[in-house]
Parts: C-alpha cells; sequence; structure tokens
C-alpha cells in the first residue's frame, strides 16, 4: 500500500483547460472520494492518476515513486470502470487472471490469488460464467475482483455504480465500505453522487471546473462549506440560499425586507454589504417562536416519515425548503411560522465565499 | 397457419425455386452426355446421368491444375487481406495518431472509384517490379481492401474504449491486446470478411486475365473462359467445369453461414 501525492495537475485537450493546477494528497490507506459535477474534471485526474491521460504539467507520486511517465502497468495501480470493461470473450476466472498471466505468473499462484479474491467478493460459483451470463451487481464484483487480484498499492474507481439500479447501489455502497475496512488499500473514487461520496469516504475532495473547491470530511463538509457551490452540492434537498443585507446590531435583511440574526461574523461586515445566507431544509424549524417569519406552504413533497414544505415567502424572496417530520398536520396553501436559528445560518459573501462565523 | 403467412412463404418459394433453378440445371447438364444439352427444347434431366465430363475436365483438360491455383490465390489473398485489414481497421478506430481521420477520409474516398479504373497503373507497378505473371502479382489488389478496413474499423468502434484501457493497465501490450481481447471479439467480422475476400478473389476474372499470361498459372474463372473460347459448343464440359468452380465457395458460404448471418443480424441490431 501507498499513499498518492498529485502535484499541480494540469490538463489541456486543445485549447480547453480541463484541470487547473489540482493539487491532492491522499495518506496511505485512506478513502477519498472526488466528487463534483459532470465536466468538473474528476474523471480525467483518475484517468491521469492510472496513466491512460497524460498530464500537461504536473507530477503524480505514489509511495515513494514518481510515476508521472510510467505506463498504467507500471504504477501498482488497479481501476475499476463505470461499465465493468469485461473480456466478453473470456470466463470470470480468466478474466480476473487476465492480468497476471500477461505477467507470466506461476499457475499455482494465479490460481490462489483468482481463488483468494473470488472467496472476499462471494463470486466462486461465477467463476466458470462468461460475463454476459452475470447480472449487473455480479459484473461489478467480478470488475473489483480483477482489480483486486492485481494487489494494487491504490484503487481507482471511475463512477463504478452508475449503471446499477438503486436498490443494487446501496447494497454494493455497503460492500465497497466494508471491502475496504477488510482489504485496507487507498482508494480514489470518483462519483457524482455526492449520497455515495458522503457514506463512503473518509475524505472528500469537491471538484467544479477543473480546481478543487474543498477538501475535507464528509461532516466538515457538510457542516462548514467554504462556498455557495460546496454547500448547494451536498445534502438533498439542497441549502436554501437567500438574498439578504447586512443591517445594524448582527441582523440582516432578506431581499423582501424582513430581517433574521446573524451568527457573529469573525470579520464584521459594514451594514448594506450584500450577503447570502444559507441554512439547510432540516435546520429550519417549524412553529411559533421569537424571531418565526410567517411563510406559506406552495407545495408538500411526502416522502412517508418525512415531508419536504415548499415555503413561499414575501414578494422578492427565493422560495425556501424545509424538510421535517411528516405528521400529516399540514396541508399546501397553510400559513406556518419558520425559524432560522442564527447557529445553523451559513453566510456567504458576494462572491460565493464563505464568511467565517464565531463559534464554528 | 394464416393466409397471409401460406402467401409470404409460397413468394418465398419461388423466389427460392427462382434463384437455385440455374444451380440445379447446371449440375443436371453436367451429368449430360455430349451433346445431349444443345437438343430443342433442352433436356431437364440427364436421361443416362455419366461423370464423363468430369473425367475429361480433370484429364485431357487437366482443371486440377486451375483448381489449386484457385485455392491457392483466394487462400493466400484471404490470409493477406485479413493480416493486414484486421490491424488498420483497429488502428484507424481505436488508436491515436496523426492524420489518422484525414487519411482514413481519403481511403473512403477511394470507394467511389471503379476497380477497374486502378487496373492500368497497377498493372505498370507491378510490371516495373517485375511481377506480373506470378502469383504474387494475383494477390497484390487483395492485400489491403479499403471496403475490408472500413467494415473492421466501423465494428471496432462498437468495442468499448474502457476495455482496451482495462487491459492495458492489467499490462497488455498493444499486440497483445489486438490478439488476445481484440480478435476474439472481431470473430463474427472476421468471418464475414474472410469469407467475402475468398469468395470475391475466388470469383475474380479480370485481374487474373491480365496478370497472368501463363496458362500454367490460370485460375479457374480465367482457365474456363479459355477454354469457352475454343469449345463453344461443348455445355455439358462447361457446366462441369461451372460446377467445380462454384461448388468449393457454395459449399465454404453455406458452412459459415452461420456465423456470417449472425454477424448480419449484429450489425442489423447495433444499427
Amino acid at each position: 500500500m501507498a499513499g498518492l501525492s498529485i502535484k499541480d495537475a494540469r490538463k489541456h485537450f486543445g485549447t480547453t483547460e480541463v484541470l487547473k493546477g489540482v493539487s491532492i494528497d491522499v495518506a496511505d490507506g485512506e478513502f477519498t472520494v472526488i466528487v463534483g459535477p459532470s465536466g468538473c474534471g474528476k474523471s480525467t485526474l483518475l484517468r491521469s492518476v492510472a496513466g491512460l491521460e497524460e498530464l500537461t504539467n504536473g507530477r503524480i507520486r505514489i509511495g515513494d515513486r514518481d510515476v508521472t511517465g510510467l505506463a498504467p502497468s507500471e504504477r501498482g495501480i488497479a481501476m475499476v470502470f463505470q461499465s465493468y470493461a469485461l473480456y466478453p470473450h473470456l470466463t470470470v476466472y480468466e478474466n480476473m487472471a487476465f492480468a497476471l498471466r500477461i505477467a507470466k505468473a506461476d499457475k499455482v499462484a494465479i490460481d490462489a490469488a483468482v481463488r483468494r479474491a473470488a472467496a472476499i467478493l462471494n463470486i466462486e460459483p461465477l467463476l466458470d460464467r462468461k460475463p454476459a451470463a452475470l447480472s449487473g451487481g455480479q459484473r461489478q464484483r467480478v470488475a473489483i475482483g480483477r482489480a483486486i487480484v492485481r494487489q494494487p498499492q491504490i484503487f481507482l474507481f471511475d463512477e463504478p455504480l452508475s449503471n446499477l439500479d438503486a436498490d443494487l447501489r446501496v447494497r454494493m455502497r455497503y460492500e465497497f465500505a466494508e471491502l475496504h475496512r477488510q482489504l485496507g488499500t487507498t482508494t480514489l473514487y470518483v462519483t457524482h453522487d455526492q449520497v455515495e461520496a458522503m457514506t463512503l469516504a473518509d475524505r472528500i475532495i469537491v471538484m467544479r471546473d477543473g480546481r478543487i473547491e474543498q477538501v475535507g470530511t464528509p461532516r466538515e463538509l457538510y457542516a462548514r462549506p467554504a462556498n455557495i457551490f460546496v454547500a448547494q452540492f451536498l445534502g438533498t434537498p439542497r441549502m436554501n440560499i437567500l438574498a439578504a443585507t447586512m443591517a445594524e446590531n448582527g441582523r440582516a435583511t432578506l431581499a423582501g425586507g424582513r430581517s433574521i440574526a446573524l451568527p457573529s461574523l469573525t470579520t464584521p461586515q459594514p451594514a448594506g454589504t450584500p450577503l447570502s445566507i444559507g441554512i439547510r431544509p432540516e435546520d429550519i424549524a417549524i412553529g411559533e417562536a421569537p424571531g418565526a417569519l410567517p411563510f406559506t406552504i406552495s407545495f408538500i413533497e411526502r416522502l412517508g416519515g418525512l415531508a419536504t414544505l415548499h415555503l413561499g415567502g414575501r414578494e422578492g424572496e427565493e422560495p425556501v425548503a424545509c424538510q421535517l417530520r411528516d405528521d400529516g398536520s399540514l396541508e399546501e396553501g397553510d400559513t406556518v411560522a419558520a425559524s432560522f436559528a442564527s447557529g445553523h445560518l451559513h453566510l456567504f459573501d458576494s462572491t460565493g465565499e464563505v464568511l467565517e462565523t464565531t463559534g464554528k | 397457419m394464416s393466409l397471409r403467412r401460406w402467401s409470404v412463404t409460397l413468394l418465398a418459394a419461388l423466389v427460392a425455386l427462382v434463384t437455385i433453378a440455374p444451380l440445379i440445371w447446371m449440375v443436371s447438364v453436367s451429368l449430360m452426355a455430349r451433346g445431349e444439352a444443345a437438343q430443342f427444347p433442352p433436356p431437364l434431366w440427364p436421361t443416362s446421368p455419366t461423370l464423363e465430363n468430369y473425367r475429361l475436365l480433370f484429364g485431357s483438360f487437366g482443371v486440377g491444375r486451375f483448381l489449386l491455383n484457385s485455392i491457392l490465390i483466394s487462400t493466400l489473398a484471404t490470409g493477406l487481406a485479413l493480416l493486414f485489414t484486421i490491424p488498420a481497421g483497429y488502428a484507424f478506430a481505436k488508436l491515436r495518431f496523426k492524420g489518422r481521420d484525414a487519411t482514413f477520409r481519403l481511403l473512403v474516398a477511394a470507394l467511389v472509384v471503379p476497380g477497374q479504373i486502378g487496373m492500368l497503373p497497377l498493372f505498370l507497378e507491378l510490371k516495373a517490379m517485375g511481377l506480373v505473371n506470378s502469383y504474387a502479382g494475383a494477390l497484390v489488389p487483395w492485400l489491403a481492401g479499403i471496403f475490408g478496413i472500413f467494415l473492421v474499423r466501423q465494428y471496432c468502434l462498437s468495442i468499448p474504449d474502457e476495455m482496451l484501457e482495462a487491459a492495458r493497465i492489467d499490462g497488455a501490450s498493444e499486440g497483445q491486446i489486438l490478439r488476445r481481447i481484440v480478435l476474439p471479439v472481431l470473430a463474427p467480422i472476421i468471418v464475414t470478411l474472410a469469407l467475402y475476400v475468398f469468395l470475391s478473389s475466388w470469383n475474380d476474372f479480370m485481374w487474373p486475365l491480365i496478370i497472368l499470361a501463363d496458362q500454367d498459372l490460370y485460375t479457374l474463372p480465367v482457365a474456363l473462359a479459355a477454354h469457352s473460347r475454343q469449345n463453344v459448343q461443348d455445355y455439358e464440359i462447361m457446366m462441369a467445369g461451372a460446377v467445380v468452380t462454384t461448388l468449393p465457395v457454395l459449399i465454404l458460404f453455406l458452412a459459415l453461414q452461420r456465423y456470417y448471418l449472425s454477424e448480419l443480424l449484429t450489425g442489423s441490431v447495433k444499427g
């Protein structure tokens, strides 16, 4: 096993710069998830680590080796692709043994490695089958098995669950976590699904437009997002963002003219400064309380145990989503009082960067 | 069975009959006695079937030599065409190199030029190379047909890049990827292409006629044409010659039609 270090990775495709100076350090044994919207450069970064793309600039180290110019097979990595990329004419056994056979490994050693990996993934009964005779989940397991057999220093996963249905995704997520606990291999995992990122990662790297927006543990990123993009990317329903201006006495005025109390800022801002106020849907409290504001329920999404209320405020204010336990007492058209506790508020400046508050 | 299905079956049977009738009559005439087919109206079946025409064909006419020439040239043409066409088609589809798409467009544009137009310059080139009147000269046009390259390239495009990348990560060289991953996946198209080249080179008349001067080097179609000019009245022998020419490729086609047809169907599903 080994850690991974990427320094100032840049990649151009023609005149388009896909990676704009990305630097990452992944500790030995860490499960790191790169998450971001389509086209943010996360897959290009992963493919560069694998050696499938050549960086325009920058260095990649795996353990104590600089692997920047090495062929994929010499980097000590194994990769699992979104489409599984199994060899269709070979059996599961042959698929898993392929790399070792190419390396002209001893037959007994190959057999032991394949059977060990098959045992870990519970695919021993499938070894004689061809990929066409397997279900999506089984194919994904074989793809992982093929990676395990190589005993890599780093596992690379490129959206491995995207082709599976919702149920299987949940199960495979659990299996990935279990597998990582069992093997302890350093893992770099790319996904656009924030739920996968939150549930699997030791650390999350959020990317946008070829740059890293924020790096941290899932809890850190959720509780202290560095900017509006990260704040809204993680969490479902996403964080509410309300346009406001700073007022006197530690308060802000919303676009509709109503006033709410803010947490105290580390660097106080003068009155009249435009800012954005973020609050997660589950942090809004419904019910009469000092400072609560009246809202009208425009739409209710009932999810069984939970309900998401879509609240309309005054003219000029953005609609607000609020999530709460559904007791069936609220109806569309009702007027409710909603409290925005200052301790739950996230403040962002006019460029979308977070304004540090005391007590966080 | 509904009336509609009956009529479709009947129509298909009729079309099959019309198609196969000349072939059956060809075999029938080849078994007739000399002069029997020249009667009017021509008989459908031989009154007393005989193999005399085949004996003459392989005896005094020496068709065995031409049959061997045809087998040799068609087999070599098929082997060489596959050897050059498959890597070329694969490279045009999956490898990144400068000028790839421009070169491919140029090749495809050349498809619209009739083959006959290239025959004279090709002949002059081969003459300069000293390959006229040789098996090598007869083989040259088959080395890397553009249609074959196009066919392989189009099929290769359906191979996922990720599969090849997985093989690269697994440590396979480009040659190993072609041999161990791509070729097995290409099996249906290889059979199709091999059949196409074999049939085309087997039936080819014009190029062997131009390039081969020595009678010993003649292929079956050229030899039969030369023979028919001398023995234009010998329908029975001519038909025996036609059977000898047609039968091997017919058997080959029937033996491989399972793969050939499956490929055609795959192509239609994939669009």
